[in-house]
């Protein structure tokens, strides 16, 4: 029997194993907690309060996501090398893609050089801030734990692309940017009769540019809710596997039983989903940016 | 007589208006899943059509692969957002 085979065995013995133990401890029984609200996971306390400007766990992911974006990249800008290491090569990658895949495979090369700052940024930002929602940090004042005797806000996984308003504000500044772009490009009259697929005249004029107007609001909603659904929904899984599923129906070896797909979970969001959506909140900016100022639409 | 039976249909709609909400959440997560499910799996079926019929177009496939994955995946819980809000708000 190989190595890899025997681990694998080994493991799963041990998580049978645990399941039984925990069943024969503390049978199978559901006693709902009313106590536990999961939504509470989510809920912002005001730390201090400014009226709408009150600092809260969103705003200081906010800043940290922040001071990340403008850190790391500052940091490694300067103190590039002739012969790259290991850090600055995946940064030198990176930055390729952005240029030449994102954005310049969605607009021409001269929109490319002048959107290509924003767009990097905002792939950056989102993909700090998602990222950043997977490391527990002491966020969350609603359970303060005692630790020596000092109250110290216990753990909390949080992130700031969970919460609308910030995938929201993002899109607002894409949704400006890209309708001001192709207001310049092809001045107020144009830009709204390139609307209008190419190919259609008469009467169906008027639906079908009320239904493109529309369209361009959807994106609002589409490009926010897209971000923002997909991180509460990985959190929220995330929540519910690692525990809040055993607390809140009382089943202890639940929690057991479910643990795995907890941990499969965590790493597919941390893997994937946290870089794929930035991937796609950068790429779907590019595309509208394109498409505002591109000739036919 | 008819006040207990009043009772009793207030009652029942009372907890019609919860299950209500509970149909919404697995309506909107289950039917959502459902199509997404499907969408994800043709994506997925069709990159592995055009990778063996042009392995040379790999690169060029995968980059689009994963934006029709992130799309599609994201209508899924366009359905969850709303059954969410259904159910708690």
């Amino acid at each position: 029997m190989s190595t890899g085979k025997r681990i694998a065995l080994v493991v799963g013995g041990i998580y049978l194993f645990l399941i039984v133990l925990t069943i024969g401890i503390f049978g199978w029984s559901r006693l709902d907690n009313e106590g536990f609200k999961p939504q509470n996971e989510f809920k912002l306390d005001d730390w201090v309060d400014l009226g709408p400007f009150s600092i809260n766990k969103a705003v200081l992911y906010l800043v940290l996501a922040s001071l990340l974006t403008i850190g790391s990249m500052l940091w490694i800008s300067k103190r590039m090398k002739a012969r790259p290491n290991r850090v600055q090569t995946a940064v030198e990658w990176l930055y390729t893609a952005m240029r030449d895949n994102i954005t310049g495979g969605n607009m021409d090369d001269k929109m490319a050089r002048k959107w290509f700052p924003f767009i990097g940024t905002l792939f950056l930002f989102i993909w700090f801030s998602n990222l950043i929602g997977y490391i527990p940090l002491p966020t969350n004042t609603e359970h303060m734990v005692d630790v020596f005797g000092v109250e110290i806000p216990s753990f909390a996984l949080y992130a700031a692309t969970a919460n609308l308003s910030i995938p929201l504000a993002l899109a607002l500044v894409v949704f400006i940017a890209y309708n001001v772009e192709g207001i310049r490009a092809k001045g107020l009259g144009g830009y709204l009769k390139s609307l209008i697929p190419a190919g259609i005249s008469g009467f169906a004029v008027v639906p079908i540019f009320a239904l493109e107007v529309l369209s361009n609001f959807m994106r609002l909603i589409s490009l926010s809710v897209r971000l923002f659904a997909n991180i509460l929904a990985g959190h929220l899984i995330i929540l519910f596997m690692t525990g809040g599923l055993a607390v809140l129906l009382g089943i202890e070896a639940l929690g057991v039983v479910i643990i795995p797909f907890g941990i499969a979970i965590f790493l597919f969001e941390v893997g994937l989903v946290a870089t794929l959506q930035a991937f796609i909140f950068a790429t779907l900016t590019a595309i509208y940016l394109g498409g505002a100022v591109a000739e036919s639409h | 007589m008819l006040a207990t039976f009043l009772t009793f249909i207030f009652a029942a709609a009372e907890d019609g208006a919860d299950a209500g909400k509970a149909i919404a959440l697995g309506v909107g997560g289950g039917l959502g899943a459902v199509g997404a499910g499907v969408g994800i799996g043709i994506i997925f079926g069709k990159v592995i059509e055009s990778v063996t019929r042009q392995p040379e177009m790999r690169d060029e496939i995968t980059g689009i692969q994963w934006l029709g994955f992130a799309l599609t995946e994201a209508c899924f819980f366009y359905g969850l957002v709303a059954g969410l809000i259904a159910f708690f708000l």
